[in-house]
């Protein structure tokens, strides 16, 4: 009974939500009469200090107003461009007639060169919570949004994720329109598009979504469009909230979405047939579909000659593993296998492990929750800080943790190698994944040993199969298997080999370049010279 | 349908290679050096034939009924209540087969490994570890396969590779000492394996690219024939007329290996990996399992049938044999000849009712479909 009155409480109010947004946001057209316009402006901004309603007159005789809202418009010329030569507009060359009056206003007065019509209330609002001023001018059933918007915003920087040796250095920043013109600089062809479309009942958090037409697949944009039209909350502040709401499997540790800050990322990932979703106000881009292989490739693996490259890929994938499994390999063979160590190194172990009352176990876990809150810490400290909290990390794991007979040195050596191979994983968020799987593998390694850590290993890679991200299976191009696209797997191919583009949810355009793209100075001339001569 | 998946010719081939070999590896040598002594390595190439019967088998079995697995088809082909008690005989064949298998492998890990664990937590946890492979349909453990099957193929060659320096040339003669007989007699037993390749039937529906079926699975065969055979070989090359002796004599050789007073005792990483290709050896006999269930009992969706049917193999597992002893006896006296007449003769035997059926009831149909 009581279950059922709170299921009805909870409809009702759900309801009465839906009721208050429409209110809000209601069709209804200005009006000519200018003070009506502002009385129900004035009501909607009622309490928002923040609004300013500057009233005047065009040339001393027509009655206008400027409503913006402050901090979000440029102060400067809105003085220069609107208002001085509105208001010094002398009688003499006022016409009559006030639709000629209009257009002469626009076309030879406001120096503004953005200057968009509003019919509606609701857009009305839309342009000043944007920052463009709307102008109002009495006996006109429209107003005029002025494109001045400007507020602070950080500049570009490096992003510090992401920082490469070789690369662009530059980062998104939290302004849409910024991010926006650093795709458009890569990418100049008109073939690349920007859907707008707005999230967040309150925060009307404009989101965009991008991609090369001719290259992503119809079905992929339409499905990416779908999943963030489905979405009905108060607001977005990151564009993990999106991620959270649009991935395919919500449960499992691993991130299905690709983030990254930087622009170069975004756009070899759009010229691979992907899709990315902006987000205003936060320089992390989201990007759809991705597998497993993406998280472990950096861009630099891009920039950097192929074969470097490729040993690169595979020492981190050795890396990868390491950070899985060897504090459980280390638990496991000491539990369980102590024949698989050459003789003197168990011996140096046993003796290092005299001292110490837990079996390997329990000492493998504390230190490795010491050092994840050390890793912790660090993080969210200030700098001043993290200083002293790297000595003290220094102190508790090392030598004073094998002093006081917490832990063994080769333990030491154990965790410390599992912190640095983490650190090797380019995607943070995967490198958090990784994180959370090494404690139940620690555990599996405590019970079950070498076979515990191997049905651990197949449960982690049954999940990984099931995973999909938007329609891509999470571990192509391995299984199903795409030889084809090894090229970028296994090694990383030179640029003159990447002949297709990885394939996705459709198969148009797979060509990526021209073939015979080898370099070969020797032949360079007899082409071009064969060529001319059609042999 | 019940299930929803597609995978491809490949998929299928690479999924059902493991499948085979996995307990293949572990016993086969052992229990056919016991008949044919030096020539045992000539034996899976005869016993293969059964297994490219096997999968001419299913395949024709499926142009007939392309969308049906076994135990549909059988009951399509014998009538409703006959085609359901076959069908029934199947199903129980896979559970006990697949108990078998388990317990091999528990008697396997516990025997060697982990000397001090219960057997029934070594079974259990791969059951489970298994079942949720199941629960996620043809496509992931296609997947899954795909993830595997290299890693054993690698495992295979660098061991045989590692091998080489113990092994012994001379062990292999005289070839053909007493004529072709003591190979044949040896190929007894493993054909009990190749038979195996009647789980194809219940893939062949899945496929994307049907066509392409026939080949995929002869291939499997093959790859499977000279696995068993380069295994044969080098087990022989390195143990000699005593491998019978063995109980594993493959992981036996694998002790062997030692490289530079460092790399030796590698025993437990074979055997971890090795855990890998049993996992979907069990899961794929599981899934068949599962899925027939689902179909016998017309069922809407397998999922529920998954743990209640892990709880059974772990009891069959635990029925299966008293011990070791007792299973090894049954794996090398009886049980090719059990394992052949259920996978091999009784689908041939539907095969040969199917192709009399549709010449005789209705040979327009068969023309309309032409």
């Amino acid at each position: 009974m009581f279950f059922f009155k709170e299921n009805k409480k909870k409809k009702q109010i759900v309801k009465n939500r839906q009721d208050q947004n429409q209110n809000q946001y209601q069709q209804n057209f200005l009006s000519t009469d200018l003070n009506q316009n502002l009385q129900e402006l004035q009501n909607i901004y009622q309490n928002c200090i923040d609004v300013v309603f500057r009233e005047f007159k065009i040339g001393g005789k027509t009655k206008a107003a400027l409503i913006y809202i402050d901090g979000l418009s440029n102060i400067e010329e809105i003085d220069a461009s609107v208002l001085t030569p509105l208001m010094k507009e002398s009688d003499a060359k006022e016409n009559t007639d006030q639709l000629i009056h209009v257009n002469y206003i626009l076309e030879q007065k406001l120096t503004v060169s953005k200057i968009k019509r509003v019919q509606t209330m609701t857009e009305c609002i839309e342009h000043i919570s944007g920052g463009n001023p709307v102008l109002f001018i009495d006996q006109q059933s429209e107003g005029f949004a002025l494109g001045l918007s400007n507020w602070e915003k950080r500049s570009i920087e490096e992003p510090v994720g992401e920082s490469v040796i070789r690369g662009p250095r530059e980062g998104f920043t939290e302004s849409l329109g910024t991010n926006l013109s650093l795709l458009r600089r890569k990418v100049r062809s008109p073939q690349l598009k920007m859907k707008s479309m707005k999230i967040g009942e309150y925060t009307q958090t404009e989101v965009v979504i991008s991609y090369i037409e001719g290259i992503a697949d119809q079905t992929l944009i339409q499905e990416v469009e779908t999943r963030l039209n489905r979405i009905k909350i108060d607001g977005i502040l990151e564009t993990n909230y999106i991620e959270e709401l649009i991935e395919d499997n919500p449960y499992s540790p691993f991130p299905q979405i690709l983030d990254t800050e930087r622009p170069d990322v975004v756009v070899a990932n759009l010229l691979e047939g992907r899709v990315a979703i902006l987000q205003d106000g936060t320089p992390f881009v989201l990007i759809v579909p991705i597998s497993f292989y993406s998280l472990l490739q950096s861009p630099e693996d891009y920039y950097q000659r192929s074969l470097a490259s490729t040993v690169v890929r595979w020492m981190r994938y050795i890396f990868l593993l390491i950070s899985l499994l060897l504090p459980s390999l280390y638990v496991a063979i000491l539990t369980f296998h102590q024949e698989m160590i050459p003789t003197t190194l168990l011996i140096n172990i046993a003796v290092s492990r005299e001292m110490i009352p837990f079996p390997a176990l329990v000492e493998v876990l504390i230190m490795e929750i010491v050092f994840e809150a050390l890793r912790e810490a660090g993080l969210r400290l200030p700098k001043q800080a993290g200083a002293a909290v790297s000595i003290v990390g220094a102190l508790v794991i090392g030598q004073a943790a094998i002093q006081a007979g917490l832990a063994s040195s080769p333990l030491i050596m154990v965790v410390a190698l599992t912190g640095i191979a983490s650190f090797t994983i380019p995607r943070y968020t995967a490198g958090i994944a990784l994180r959370i799987l090494r404690f139940p593998m620690v555990l599996l390694a405590g019970t079950l040993g070498l076979l515990g850590i191997m049905l651990g290993l197949l449960m982690i890679v049954t999940h990984m199969a099931t995973l999909r991200s938007f329609g891509v299976p999470y571990l192509s191009p391995m299984a199903p298997m795409q030889g084809r696209e090894m090229k970028d797997v296994l090694i990383r191919a030179p640029w003159w080999k990447l002949n297709t583009r990885p394939r996705l949810t459709g198969t148009d355009n797979i060509q990526r370049q021209g073939p015979n793209q080898k370099p070969n100075p020797d032949h360079g001339d007899d082409k071009t010279s064969k060529g001319k001569g059609g042999s | 349908m019940i299930e929803k998946g597609k995978i491809s010719a490949i998929q299928m081939g690479i999924m059902i290679y493991p499948t085979i070999i996995a307990t293949g590896i572990l016993l086969v040598p052992a229990i056919t050096t016991r008949h044919a002594k030096q020539d045992m390595w000539l034996s899976p190439l005869w016993a293969s034939f059964i297994g490219f019967l096997t999968v001419y088998i299913a395949v024709q079995l499926n142009y007939l009924y392309p969308k049906k697995t076994l135990i549909e088809y059988s009951e399509e082909i014998l009538g409703k209540f006959l085609g359901k008690a076959v069908g029934l005989v199947f199903l129980f064949y896979f559970l006990q087969a697949n108990g078998i298998i388990i317990r091999e492998y528990g008697e396997f890990v516990v025997g060697n490994f982990l000397t001090n664990t219960p057997l029934v937590v070594v079974m259990g946890s791969m059951i489970l570890v298994c079942s949720f492979a199941v629960r996620s349909g043809v496509e992931v453990i296609a997947r899954l396969a795909e993830m595997i099957m290299p890693v054993v193929v690698i495992l295979i060659f660098v061991n045989i590779i590692l091998l080489i320096p113990d092994m012994e040339v001379a062990n292999m003669f005289p070839i053909m000492e007493k004529g072709i007989m003591p190979s044949l007699k040896g190929a007894v037993i493993p054909v009990g394996w190749f038979t195996e390749f009647i789980l194809i039937a219940f893939l062949l529906p899945y496929l994307a690219d049907r066509n392409n079926g026939k080949k995929w699975g002869m291939i499997s065969v093959t790859a499977v024939m000279l696995t068993l055979s380069f295994i044969n070989i080098a087990v022989l090359f390195v143990l000699g007329g005593v491998t019978d002796r063995f109980v594993y004599p493959a992981i036996s050789a694998v002790r062997y290996i030692s490289i530079a007073d460092f790399l030796e005792h590698i025993e437990a990483i074979v055997m971890a990996l090795w855990v890998a290709a049993v996992f979907l050896k069990v899961t794929v006999f599981y899934y068949a399992l599962v899925l027939g269930t689902a179909q016998w009992l017309n069922l809407s969706d397998y999922r529920p049938v998954v743990f209640p049917m892990g709880f059974l193999l772990l009891l069959f597992a635990v029925w299966s044999a008293p011990n070791l002893m007792e299973l090894t006896h049954f794996l090398g006296t009886s049980s090719p000849f059990f394992r052949m007449s259920i996978q091999t003769a009784l689908p041939l035997l539907l095969l040969l009712i199917a192709k009399w059926r549709k010449r005789t009831n209705n040979p327009n149909q068969v023309k309309c479909q032409g």
